[in-house]
């Protein structure tokens, strides 16, 4: 059990491209970490490079105290598990789980009885001479765990854990990997692209993009409080309105529609600065009569989402869409006109390069 | 076919039609059988000319006996010979296994300038190597290596000029392991050596036993190389041995060389049929995982 702490890592691949940019991150002893972000952004090399399969430029990893920057990746004590789960397909079960013991010299009955207990721990009972061929899905998944487990390390860091299952076996998985990590207290980097398994499993999340931390903080702070406009859209599971828009006189103008400041926003800003004003869906609100400081519209599209449906009005005169998550027993006509309301502390604003104004 | 419409005309340009498909049908055949015959009379020499008490050079129904193969056994060399063909079809097979396992390893793995261009000639060049225009520099090399009339030196250039294909193949094989689970090994301390004999070695096997089986055959049935680098006879494998099979008035023994072709025909023969049964001949390679 360790921390693992990244010093301006840098990992520049041929022709100048860099797949970690720059990176100083610290993650605690016993923390489940995830690296969030769009594809090629970076994610997947960063855990690579921990784990030792792509050699840093320069910077530095230290796991627990050990500088392991140049290590091999046999001598970093970390554990991964592949996107495939890389399961050797020759081997059955039992020697997959006990391979890592194999690579230390443990003797076979000993090798057996250590694959078996691991195996009871992630309800692999009676599938222990079975060849990785023979499993389903989530049961290859496990045993890929299991191996990853036996080998007792510092770290385990997956890769995209999830993304082989199906949608309905995710849910069951993700539930199990969160109790399989609070029970063994190991700490965990996984990566992934969806943002509502990262938003589930991990105690904090760094977001990428090229390369480059754009946040990190826990669930609740990235979702509530992003950093910036990239972040806003891509965390959540209906992306952030961000409508453009002028201070003046301690409101913001959207077209010719004017909103109250957001509550962290006031007192620094000044009347003329451009700005993004940034609301979540599911933060809004609808009135059939009109709200003071609230925006006008006419629904255009009603989606629905089982218990709740997401509407998409559009403003009056500058025609702009705004989404609205709205209950089943309110869900509006299309084409109804009505207001959309909110409360300002639930609001963001943005400047102009994007980054939020508040602390 | 045409459609009946009921008119005489039609009628008579069915019957032609017929005809024609007819004499189709029996040109086909006919060809068919030329081709046929042209790979199967041989086999059937092969197949007859050993039990018959006078073999000739034609396909006939033997006049049945056992006695060629009597003096086929009576003779040392003969016998001895199917021995020496074993030893260099055996020992190249593992020099090639070995060795090819290693380099198309290492080849798929390691990033090289110039890799495929590598291949490509080295697979180019190895005709030559154990073909009749290289014979006189690999005859003075050996010489010179002081490797003449050992069994060993023949071994050593029939796998030489097999391992550029076998190269070519097994990198094939071994680029088609994915790489993850050399990764997942690597991450619990296994070191490359470890690597190739746990997950990729077992993962090429189908490709392995393709090569083994092709590099047997082309030693066993190889007449040039031991017949210029051998000299004593009791090295001499069942090819060259069977060269020497002449009656005292200078013509071919057919009675012996038939009987021992067959012999020579056996293992390479079973071989196929026993490997096919466990491996299946494949020449591409990947795993469903």
């Amino acid at each position: 059990m360790a921390s693992i702490t990244t010093r301006s890592l840098i990992k520049e691949y041929p022709g100048g491209v860099r797949g970690v940019d720059e990176m100083d991150v610290t993650i605690h002893d016993g923390e489940f970490f995830a690296l969030l972000g769009p594809s090629g952004c970076g994610k997947t090399t960063l855990l690579r490079t921990i784990a030792g399969l792509e050699k840093s430029t320069s910077g530095s990893i230290k796991i627990g105290d050990r500088e392991v920057t140049n290590m091999e990746p046999g001598q970093r004590r970390v554990a991964m598990v592949f996107q495939d789960y890389a399961l050797f397909p020759h081997m059955s079960i039992a020697d997959n789980i006990a391979y890592p013991l194999k690579i230390q010299k443990v003797a076979k009955t000993e090798r057996h009885s250590r694959a078996e207990e691991v195996g009871d721990k992630l309800s692999l009972q009676g599938l222990l001479e079975r060849r990785p061929g023979q499993l389903s899905g989530g049961q290859q998944q496990r045993v890929a765990l299991a191996r990853a487990v036996t080998s007792r390390p510092d770290v385990f860091l997956f890769d995209e854990p999830l993304s082989n299952l199906d949608a309905r076996l995710r849910l069951e998985a993700r539930t199990f990997l969160k109790k399989l990590q609070l029970d063994l207290g190991v700490t965990t980097v996984f990566v992934t692209h969806d943002q509502a398994e990262a938003l589930a499993l991990a105690d904090r999340i760094a977001i990428m993009r090229s390369g480059k931390m754009q946040q990190l903080g826990t669930p609740r702070e990235v979702f509530q409080r992003p950093a910036n406009t990239f972040v806003a859209s891509f965390v959540g599971s209906t992306s952030m309105n961000l409508l453009k828009g002028i201070v003046s006189d301690h409101t913001v103008m959207i077209g010719r529609q004017r909103v109250p400041l957001p509550t962290d926003a006031v007192g620094r800003v000044g009347d003329g600065q451009e700005v993004t004003w940034g609301a979540r869906p599911e933060y809004l609100g609808v009135s059939l009569g009109a709200a003071p400081g609230s925006l006008e519209g006419t629904v255009t599209v009603s989606e629905n989402l089982g218990a709740s449906a997401l509407i998409t009005v559009e403003l009056a005169e500058s025609g702009e869409p705004v989404q609205v998550v709205v209950s089943e027993d309110h869900e509006p006509r299309i084409g109804t006109r009505l207001w959309v309301t909110f409360e300002p502390r639930r609001t963001l604003l943005f400047d102009a390069e994007g980054l939020r104004i508040g602390d | 076919m045409t459609a009946v419409t009921g008119s005489k005309r039609t009628a008579q340009g069915e019957s032609r039609q017929m005809l024609g498909h007819f004499l189709g049908l029996m040109g086909k055949s006919v060809f068919t059988a030329l081709v046929l015959a042209f790979f199967v009379i041989p086999v059937l020499w092969l197949v007859f000319a050993p039990f018959d008490a006078h073999p000739g050079l034609n396909v006939k129904l033997p006049e049945f006996t056992f006695n060629n193969f009597k003096i086929l056994f009576e003779n040392p060399t003969a016998i001895a010979s199917l021995g020496n063909s074993l030893i260099l079809a055996l020992g190249s097979m593992v020099v090639v296994l070995v060795l090819g396992s290693l380099a198309s390893y290492s080849l798929s793995r390691v990033k090289i300038p110039g890799r495929d261009l590598l291949l490509y000639t080295l697979l180019l060049l190895s005709s030559i190597i154990t073909g009749t225009a290289a014979m006189v520099p690999t005859f003075l090399l050996m010489v010179k290596l002081g490797l003449i009339d050992s069994q060993f030196g023949v071994i050593l250039v029939l796998s030489g000029g097999i391992l550029p294909t076998v190269i070519f193949i097994l990198k094939d094989f071994m680029d088609s392991t994915p790489k993850s689970y050399e990764e997942s090994a690597r991450l619990y301390g296994a070191k490359p050596l470890r690597i190739l004999w746990d997950v990729v070695i077992p993962l090429a096997r189908p490709g392995l036993a393709t090569i083994a089986v092709w590099a047997v055959v082309q030693v066993w049935g190889n007449f040039l190389v031991p017949y210029i680098l051998l000299r004593s006879p009791s090295k001499s494998p069942a090819s060259v041995v069977m060269y020497t099979f002449y009656t005292e008035g200078g013509q071919p023994n057919l009675a012996l060389i038939s009987a021992f072709s067959l012999l020579f025909s056996i293992p390479v023969v079973a071989m196929y049929f026993v490997v096919n049964r466990r491996y299946g001949f494949r020449f591409h390679g990947g795993i469903k995982s």
